[in-house]
C-alpha cells in the first residue's frame, strides 16, 4: 500500500507543467482565438518533441509504456495551460484502448509518432471534437467500439485499415457545431463503422476520467489567475486578497480541488489495473473534479469582479473549457446513477475496511 | 502508488478483526460526556491496553506496538467496523502524545507517555480561556516561577474531558510581561491539585462534556513543562497541527457514518426527498475522498514528507462532510428527528451525532481560522 506519485511521474509532470508555461501561454490562447482554424501545427509538433502522444502507446509499438496514472496527471497538466489540440483524445484515451484492444501496433506507432489523430464519438455526447483533423474515428455500435480510417471524401472509396482484420467503410464528414469554447472544434456525430476494438464502456471510462484529470487542472488554473488577481487588485487602499471574504471565497475553492486530486489518482488505479468497480471510481473522479472546477470558476469569476465578466482577461479560455467538458463524457446525473447503483444499489462493499475494496 | 494490501498488512487486518470481534461491548456505552459513561470508556480503554491497542503506532518501550501509519489507518478501519467506542484518551493520545514525542525528554516520555496507552491516565486540554478562542495568543492565565514550581492562576474554558479526567495540558503565561505569541509555556498539570476548580459546562446535548477551570495558586513542579521555558507557542502549533492533520479523525469513522447512512436512506427511500439521495451519495463520496487523501497523506509521512498547513484542509474537510451527513440523517428522520429516543428505546445516535458534529466546524481552531491558513500560507495573500 503506497499512496504517492513517485518521483518520476513528479518529475515528468514538472516537465511538461514547465514546458507547457513556457510556451503555452494565455498569449497563444489569443492568437489561437483569432486564428483561421483555432489549430497550430508548431503546437502539435512541440507536443510530439515533448513525446507526449506516445506516453501511454506500449513500448513495442514506440512508446512509452506508462500508465494511466501518468496519464491523468499529464491531462491536468493540459487543461492547465488549456491546450486545445487533440492531445488528450489521442494520447491519453485511444492510445490505452488501442493497446488493450491488440493488434493495432501500425496505428499505435502512428500516434506515438504524432502522425495520428484519433477522434471520439460516443451516443451520450451530441458533438465530436476534432473530427475534421482525425485521421482515425473510434464510434460505437450495439456496445461495441468501432475504428475507423478517415475516408477520402471520393463516394464509394475505401480504404483498409492496415492492421484491421477487415475492411474500414470509413465514415463521412461532420457538420461543424458551435462550442461557447472559443478553441473548441466540434462536430455533429457521424455515421461510422469500421472494427470492433472494444467495448463503448471503456471508450466513456476513459474519456470520463481524462475529462476529469483536464477539469482538475483547469481548476488549478483559474485557482492560480485568481489569487494573482487578488494580491495586485487594489480597492480601499490594499489588496483585496487580504479581505477575509475574498480569501475564504478562494480557501473553499482550494479545498474542493485538492480533495478531488486523490479521488482521480484512485479512479485511474482502479481503471488501470481493471478492477471490478473502476467504472464506480471514475464516475466519482468525474464528479469530484467537475464540482472543483464548476465551483472554482464561479470564484474564479466572483474575484475578479467585473473584469471577469469580460473577454479581456485570460479567465474565460478556462471556464468556459470546464463547462464544455463538466457535461462531456457523462453528465452529473449520468454518473450519479452510476453511484447511486453501486452505493446504494449495493452492488458496492461500503464503510471502513472497504477504502480499496 | 500501489493500492494493494501486503499480505502482512491483509494478516494485521484480521488480527484486529478477531481482537475487536471478541472484546468491543455488544451494548453501546453510555455517552462520554456523562460521568458514567465516562467511567464505562475508561474502562474500554483499559480493555484496549490488555490487548496492547492503546497506541499502535508508539513504540513499543511507550506502551505502542512501533506500527506505521498504513497499520494505524487499517487498525482504525477494523476498530470503526467493529463499532468500538469513542477514545475517553483521545486529547491524550492523538495530541498530547505526539507532542511529547517531539518536545518531551526522555524522562518525560517514560513518565507520560505510557501511562497514556495504557489508559491509567486520561487527559484534558486547557487552551481557551474567556477572552481568548480563536485568538489564543491572547492568553492571560499565568505561571510564574517559584524556585523549582510554577504558581498557576487564571482560568481555562472549553476544556474538553475535564469535567471527569485525571490530567490536562495546557498554555500558560511564563513571563508576566509578555504579549501575544512570546513569554508562553507549555505545561502539564494534576486536574486533582489543590488550587483547581472544575466548573462543568453543559453542552449542546445537555451532558458536561466540557468544563471550565479555575486556577488559584496552583503549584506545578518544572519538570511538567514540555520544552523550554517562553517556548510553548510553537509546541503548541504542532499540537494543534495532529488535531487539525492526520489523526484526529481517522477516516473511518466518516466511512462508517455514510454506511450508515446509506441504510438510513434505504429504510427511508419511499419518503424521502428527491435532494436526499444526492446528498447520500455525496457523504459516500466525501467519505471516500478523505479516506483517499488520508492514505495518500500517510504514504507521505512515511515516505518521509511532512504535513504543514494543508492541515488546514483536511479539518475543513471532514468537519463540513460530518455535518452535512448528519443533517441529511436529521431530514431523513423528519418528524421522529426530534426524539432522543426511538419508540422501541433505543438511542437516536443520529441525534447525538448531528449535535456533536455542530462542534466539529468550531473546535481545533473554528474553520474561518482554517480559511485564513489556507489563504494567508497555501496562496499566499496578503494577512
Amino acid at each position: 500500500m503506497d499512496f504517492t506519485v513517485s518521483e518520476d511521474q513528479a518529475t515528468l509532470t514538472q516537465g511538461v507543467r514547465d514546458y507547457l508555461a513556457g510556451v503555452h501561454t494565455p498569449e497563444v490562447l489569443r492568437e489561437l482565438d483569432v486564428s483561421e482554424g483555432r489549430r497550430s501545427a508548431a503546437i502539435w509538433q512541440g507536443l510530439v518533441e515533448m513525446g507526449l502522444p506516445g506516453l501511454l502507446v506500449p513500448e513495442a509499438a514506440g512508446g512509452l509504456g506508462l500508465s494511466l496514472l501518468d496519464g491523468v496527471l499529464i491531462a491536468a497538466e493540459l487543461g492547465r495551460a488549456g491546450v486545445a489540440e487533440p492531445i488528450a483524445d489521442t494520447a491519453l484515451i485511444a492510445a490505452p484502448l488501442l493497446a488493450k484492444a491488440g493488434g493495432q501496433d501500425a496505428l499505435l506507432g502512428a500516434i506515438a509518432s504524432g502522425e495520428a489523430k484519433v477522434a471520439l464519438q460516443h451516443p451520450l455526447n451530441p458533438w465530436v471534437a476534432d473530427l475534421d483533423a482525425a485521421t482515425h474515428l473510434l464510434s460505437v455500435k450495439d456496445e461495441a467500439l468501432m475504428l475507423a480510417q478517415r475516408t477520402p471524401a471520393k463516394a464509394g472509396v475505401q480504404e483498409s485499415l492496415g492492421a484491421g482484420p477487415r475492411p474500414s467503410p470509413g465514415y463521412s464528414e461532420g457538420k461543424p457545431l458551435d462550442s461557447v469554447d472559443p478553441l473548441r472544434r466540434i462536430f455533429a456525430p457521424v455515421a461510422a463503422e469500421g472494427v470492433a476494438v472494444g467495448s463503448a464502456d471503456a471508450l466513456l471510462d476513459h474519456a470520463a476520467l481524462i475529462s476529469a484529470a483536464q477539469l482538475v487542472g483547469i481548476a488549478d488554473a483559474m485557482l492560480a489567475l485568481s489569487t494573482e488577481y487578488a494580491k495586485n487588485r487594489n480597492q480601499f487602499g490594499q489588496p483585496i486578497g487580504s479581505f477575509q471574504a475574498v480569501k475564504h471565497h478562494l480557501a473553499t475553492a482550494v479545498v474542493k480541488i485538492e480533495f478531488a486530486k486523490p479521488v482521480l489518482q484512485r479512479a485511474a488505479v482502479a481503471l488501470g489495473e481493471g478492477s471490478a468497480h473502476a467504472a464506480v471510481h471514475v464516475s466519482h473522479a468525474k464528479i469530484a473534479a467537475t464540482d472543483a472546477a464548476w465551483a472554482m470558476g464561479e470564484t474564479a469569476i466572483q474575484v475578479h469582479g467585473a473584469m471577469g465578466y469580460t473577454y479581456e482577461v485570460d479567465l474565460h479560455f478556462w471556464m468556459k473549457r470546464c463547462w464544455a467538458l463538466s457535461g462531456g463524457w457523462g453528465d452529473r446525473a449520468f454518473h450519479l446513477r452510476r453511484i447511486d447503483a453501486a452505493v446504494i444499489g449495493g452492488s458496492l462493499p461500503i464503510g471502513p475496511g472497504h477504502t480499496f475494496a | 502508488m500501489n493500492l494493494a494490501y501486503t499480505p502482512e498488512q491483509q494478516a494485521f487486518r484480521a488480527e484486529v478483526r478477531a481482537w475487536m470481534k471478541a472484546n468491543v461491548p455488544k451494548e453501546p456505552l453510555v455517552t462520554l460526556e456523562r460521568e458514567e459513561g465516562y467511567h464505562q470508556h475508561v474502562e474500554w480503554e483499559r480493555k484496549l491496553a490488555s490487548g496492547n491497542w492503546g497506541m499502535v503506532t508508539w513504540p513499543e518501550a511507550y506502551g505502542g506496538r512501533g506500527l506505521d501509519l498504513i497499520q494505524w489507518l487499517i487498525f482504525e478501519e477494523e476498530y470503526y467496523r467493529a463499532g468500538a467506542p469513542l477514545r475517553a484518551n483521545q486529547n491524550g493520545i492523538f495530541l498530547l502524545g505526539p507532542t511529547i514525542m517531539e518536545f518531551g525528554t526522555e524522562e518525560q516520555k517514560a513518565r507520560f507517555l505510557t501511562p497514556m496507552a495504557k489508559g491509567e491516565v486520561i487527559w484534558a486540554q486547557a487552551w481557551s480561556e474567556p477572552n481568548a478562542g480563536s485568538d489564543m495568543a491572547a492568553i492571560t492565565s499565568k505561571a510564574i516561577r517559584d524556585g523549582d514550581h510554577y504558581v498557576i492562576s487564571g482560568q481555562k474554558t472549553w476544556s474538553s474531558r475535564a469535567s471527569f479526567a485525571d490530567w490536562g495540558f495546557g498554555l500558560f503565561r511564563t513571563d508576566a510581561e509578555s504579549k501575544r505569541h512570546k513569554g508562553l509555556s507549555f505545561i502539564l498539570f494534576d486536574l486533582n491539585a489543590p488550587g483547581v476548580t472544575r466548573r462543568p459546562i453543559r453542552q449542546l446535548h445537555g451532558d458536561p462534556g466540557f468544563a471550565e477551570l479555575f486556577f488559584d495558586e496552583v503549584r506545578v513542579p518544572v519538570e511538567n513543562r514540555i520544552a523550554g521555558e517562553g517556548e510553548g507557542w510553537n509546541v503548541a502549533m504542532a499540537t494543534a497541527g495532529f488535531e487539525r492533520g492526520l489523526m484526529l479523525r481517522s477516516p473511518a469513522r466518516f466511512q462508517a457514518a455514510a454506511a450508515r447512512l446509506v441504510a438510513l436512506f434505504r429504510q427511508h427511500e419511499a419518503k424521502a426527498a428527491p435532494a436526499a439521495r444526492e446528498q447520500v451519495m455525496q457523504a459516500w463520496m466525501d467519505a471516500q475522498a478523505y479516506a483517499y487523501n488520508t492514505y495518500a497523506v500517510a504514504s507521505k509521512i512515511m515516505a518521509g514528507g511532512h504535513i504543514g498547513a494543508e492541515a488546514s484542509l483536511n479539518k475543513i474537510f471532514w468537519s463540513e462532510l460530518d455535518r452535512a451527513a448528519h443533517r441529511t440523517a436529521m431530514q431523513l428522520l423528519g418528524a421522529s428527528a426530534e426524539l432522543r429516543h426511538f419508540d422501541g428505546g433505543q438511542l437516536n445516535a443520529w441525534l447525538e451525532g448531528y449535535i456533536f458534529s455542530l462542534s466539529g466546524p468550531i473546535y481545533a481552531g473554528s474553520n474561518e481560522i482554517q480559511r485564513n491558513i489556507i489563504a494567508e500560507r497555501l496562496l499566499g495573500l496578503p494577512r
